[in-house]
């Protein structure tokens, strides 16, 4: 069989497709179909040589296999420091060895390799930090997988997820109706409690244009009430988009680039009907890098800057709080040891790591707060980075690569962990499920809520209350 | 054969070698992408050159990037092989006044006693090198015969030239063992690995670039190597 | 027109008497009743259809058979209620209970939400990133009244005999006083309209107590008297103490089988809120079932 009916080469473009794909109990099916399916060399190795350009090149040829990388892994070291974990052997046995054969592998081999690319490495590109050479496998993983997916070599979760945002122009079935309904219904209900919240949908010109993660739409809306309620009281001029608001991508994790490339123009078209002065990305990593750090070039921007300045959460946060637009009860600053954890995606990838220090010092009590170590542009993945936390098939080595963060964690003493990043609150919330050690985190949207100053005018004026 | 060693076969070696490099760096630059590097190079040179510079500055400082810090002793090791590798064949008495009798120009000389020194580092150097790609799982699993050989190369004209100048065995038979292996190693920096003599400049530019322009730089972050 | 009655389970038995209380007042009110409940939590990062099944813990992959499954199991857990109540339908989810209760609350628009205290654990892992308990977040977010039946032996077997209504005079009681008014009216009961005057965070000398329960009782004549129009049997009583406290045992000593309340949301800490927000405390406490009211719309 060279191609099946779940597991072939074509990205799921349809409905009716994705529904096919997504009623196959954990992919059995899928994977079984993937045992047969055929690998069209010519293609890979044309892709190669259309794609291969002088750094990948470079980083494949001028490997001087120092094995300095190795220590950098927190694969490597969370799986007892296998030497097949070390970044350098991972990538030479895969992407390497593709290259040396000119792409003429087998069906095992490319079955191999998609397990090395999406369960052996998470693409933090902590590796590169430490190379001499300043080869970054975490990119060419990235490349690699981009090959794998073409081929039809993908994890099945990472299918759908691609197929989500081809069909629903979203990571989840969220469709334009479901999430301007969702606007409404999170300002509906919390209307009494903030007068005047607002959640303005499609409002053109405005200061600030907010995009997020289906996730936050289907699942826990709180943070789209959250966000508002920030905005609001912030005094912030608004809005979000009916369509172009999702800013995850799936298809980043996949390594489907065309369809990295749809996800990021639904955005920019958004923000080029809505002309707002600033966007503002959610508290999630990957959204960040998707649409804002690589997003550019995707969408072919050669200055690699988006259409309008484009700002991370934290970025917008932090000059809410320098400003004093929002400001902080300090009697409710938090007292307990809390530490934060670093994202890969903004912090190793765009540098945003004294942006949320910055945050931290207007959220804790001097002295409560506690670095984890490594930090900054040095701080381990999450440990479910780049997809990992949502394919079931790597489950097992998801949870072992947990170890690294948990033992970071417990080091810093410290019971709270703010986590300004989807993938990495996630991570950290199976950690505390796989490994129970009673810590809890949090986003920084609840805890500012928590924690501000609500100006006078803002609060519900009718309340009488106990005496 | 001497003189065609150190006469003709020189102006090759050299040849060779200034063509094969430059050839390596004009193709490495012409074939960097923007889109596939995602790196906005051109837009951003101001950026991305100031990028490149602290990646290189940094990694060529021993002990002064994060990586180097990480691993004291390998750094040590490392720099005194590359330092003992490029000083000594460059600053020797004996290749000075080859060069002037040639040429008519001669470069700062070291002593013979600082070059023999040297000298020792590169091939004891060499030999820590082999042994740690044998003794250490996470690198012997890295190395094929490959890595073997291009120690055996960049060594040999050290090894060679100090038997030469120690006067072991037969003095002719190794200087004519030490220039052709010196012009082996020369060659080698353009057709082996040992290309990395430019290629570490220009993949460190290009990775310091990327911090520099996406990474970070633009927004007034920059990388702490 | 008809009412909608929303009854949350977790098909537990801490729920049994939530769903006790939901088929009577369903066929009180020839209501339809509409079974909810929520299958399983999303477990994987952006996982698609591996949630943890909300009774065994367990991670199950959602298709239509496990779904089927479950509506079976409901339907053999309700069997003899789900025969009397011809006007009933069963409706599934997966997703955060307290976020798919309210969705479906909405979706269908319907009058009233009961559940038991017990309907999504809190202490499970899944829930702890998102603070207060599955009770909490909906009582304070639905639009119509929230009525919680704690123990088995808190619901009600006749009809409604006597109503205690809580007030704290915010603009929540407002709403939770309408509730219960038409709700004596319906039910023909007593009503006692009460306030607890909290003395637990200062000392008071028991002059100033007792001069502020008289004020107090005034006040709540002031306020609520002229409201209550042709319906003339109430009583109208201020006590101190702790408030939690105090009204369960009102509504102990008053025999009362209901209770109503504001949840009133200006205190509310959610991280505090399992220990320390009255409306939890009054529900895990009280012998009878406990409604609270938080918005206009729905009484």
């Amino acid at each position: 069989m060279p191609e099946g009916t779940l597991c072939n080469r074509q990205p799921i473009t349809t409905d009716e497709q994705l529904k096919l794909t997504l009623s196959d109990k954990g992919g059995k099916q899928y994977y079984a179909e993937m045992e047969q399916l055929e690998v069209d060399t010519d293609k890979l190795w044309s892709a190669i040589q259309n794609t291969m350009k002088s750094r990948l090149k470079t980083w494949l040829n001028v490997c001087a296999k120092c094995g300095l990388c190795a220590d950098s892994c927190f694969l490597y070291e969370c799986n007892g420091r296998d030497p097949r974990q070390v970044p350098s052997a991972k990538i030479h046995a895969t992407l390497g060895e593709i290259v040396k054969r000119k792409g003429k592998v087998d069906n095992a081999f490319m079955r191999n390799c998609m397990d090395i690319a999406w369960s052996w490495c998470t693409c933090c590109n902590r590796c590169g930090q430490f190379c001499p050479h300043g080869i970054d496998m975490g990119v060419m993983f990235s490349y690699l997988r981009g090959l794998l997916f073409s081929q039809g070599f993908v994890p099945w979760e990472l299918k759908i997820g691609s197929g989500m945002h081809r069909v629903y122009k979203a990571q989840m079935d969220v469709t334009t109706e479901d999430w301007v309904d969702t606007c409404e219904w999170m300002a509906d209900e919390n209307c009494e409690e903030w007068p005047g919240l607002e959640i303005p949908v499609d409002k053109e010109d405005a200061d600030i244009m907010y995009t997020l993660n289906a996730r936050e739409a289907k699942h826990y809306p709180e943070d789209i009430a959250e966000a508002a309620i920030l905005f609001h009281v912030a005094g912030e001029n608004w809005t979000v988009p009916s369509e172009g608001w999702e800013q995850t991508s799936l298809t980043l994790f996949a390594g489907d680039w065309e369809g990295c490339k749809q996800n990021v123009l639904h955005v920019y078209d958004a923000i080029e009907r809505l002309r707002p002065k600033r966007v503002v990305g959610t508290e999630c990593g990957h959204a960040h890098r998707a649409t804002v750090i690589e997003g550019p070039y995707w969408a072919g921007r050669e200055d690699g800057q988006p259409p309008r300045p484009f700002l991370h959460y934290v970025e917008w946060l932090a000059e809410m709080l320098r400003t004093g637009r929002i400001k902080i009860d300090p009697a409710k600053r938090i007292k307990e040891l809390v530490t934060l954890q670093d994202s890969c995606n903004y912090v190793r990838n765009q540098g945003l790591k004294n942006i949320t220090r910055e945050i931290m010092s207007y959220l804790v009590e001097p002295g409560y707060f506690v670095e984890m170590a490594p930090n900054k542009e040095y701080n381990y993945c999450c440990g479910g980075g780049g997809g990992f936390n949502g394919i079931g098939k790597y489950r097992p080595q998801r949870n072992i690569a947990l170890l690294k963060k948990r033992q970071q964690i417990m080091d810093t003493g410290a019971k709270l962990v703010v986590a300004p990043c989807h993938n990495c609150w996630d991570a950290i919330r199976d950690l505390e499920e796989e490994y129970p050690m009673g810590i809890r985190w949090s986003f920084l949207k609840p805890l500012v809520i928590k924690m501000m100053i609500v100006p006078d005018h803002l609060k519900p004026q009718d309340e009488e209350g106990e005496e | 054969m001497y003189n065609f060693l150190t006469g003709p076969m020189v102006w090759i070696t050299f040849l060779v070698v200034v063509v094969g490099l430059t050839y390596h760096v004009v193709t490495y630059i012409r074939g960097l992408d923007w889109r596939l590097d995602r790196v906005g190079y051109r837009p951003n040179m101001q950026f991305g050159l100031k990028g490149a510079a602290r990646s290189i500055f940094f990694w060529l400082l021993p002990w002064g990037s994060h990586g180097w810090r990480a691993k004291p002793l390998f750094t040590l090791l490392f720099f005194s092989f590359h330092i003992g590798l490029l000083f000594t064949p460059i600053f020797l008495e004996a290749h000075n006044i080859m060069l002037r009798d040639s040429w008519g120009i001669r470069l700062p000389g070291i002593s013979t006693g600082l070059a023999d020194f040297l000298s020792w580092v590169v091939v004891i150097g060499g030999i820590f090198l082999i042994l740690r790609r044998i003794a250490f799982p996470e690198v012997r699993i890295l190395t094929s015969a490959y890595d073997y050989l291009l120690i055996v190369i960049a060594v040999s004209p050290f090894l060679t030239g100090l038997i030469a100048r120690y006067n072991v065995g037969d003095y002719n038979f190794w200087l004519i063992v030490h220039i052709i292996t010196g012009h082996v190693w020369l060659l080698s920096l353009v057709f082996t690995k040992l290309n990395h003599a430019v290629f570490f400049f220009l993949s460190r530019a290009q990775l310091g670039m990327d911090y520099g322009i996406k990474r970070g730089g633009m927004k007034g972050s920059q990388m702490s190597w | 027109m008809k009412k909608k009655i929303l009854l949350a389970t977790t098909g537990s038995p801490a729920s049994f008497g939530a769903a006790r209380v939901a088929f009577e007042m369903a066929k009180r009110y020839d209501a339809e009743l509409l079974l909810f409940h929520v299958a399983g939590v999303p477990k994987k990062g952006f996982s698609y259809q591996e949630v943890s099944d909300v009774r065994s813990q367990e991670a199950v992959s959602v298709d239509e058979d496990y779904m089927a499954w479950v509506e079976e199991e409901l339907k053999t857990t309700y069997a003899k209620q789900l025969e009397e109540c011809k006007n009933s339908r069963i409706l599934l989810a997966t997703g955060l209970p307290h976020r798919e209760i309210l969705r479906a609350a909405r979706s269908e628009d319907v009058d009233m939400i009961i559940m038991g205290a017990h309907s999504g654990d809190s202490s499970a892992v899944y829930s702890k990133g998102y603070p207060g308990s599955t009770l909490q977040r909906v009582a304070k977010a639905a639009k119509c009244p929230v009525m919680t039946v704690h123990r088995e032996s808190a619901s009600y077997m006749g009809g409604f005999s006597h109503i205690v209504f809580a007030t704290d005079f915010s603009k929540q009681s407002e709403s939770a006083f309408k509730y219960a008014l038409s709700m004596a009216k319906e039910f023909d009961c007593e009503m006692t309209l009460f306030h607890a005057l909290d003395i637990t965070s200062k000392v008071l000398a028991q002059s100033d107590i007792e001069d502020k329960l008289i004020s107090l009782r005034k006040r709540l004549r002031d306020v609520y008297g002229p409201k209550m129009g042709e319906f003339k049997n109430f009583e109208v009583d201020v006590w101190e103490g702790n408030p939690y406290v105090e009204i369960v045992k009102i509504a102990r000593e008053r025999m009362a089988d209901l209770i109503v309340l504001a949840h009133n949301t200006r205190d509310l800490d959610p991280e505090q809120a399992s220990m320390g927000s009255t409306l939890e405390q009054v529900i895990l406490r009280a012998n009878c079932p406990v409604v609270s009211v938080n918005r206009p719309d729905k009484v």
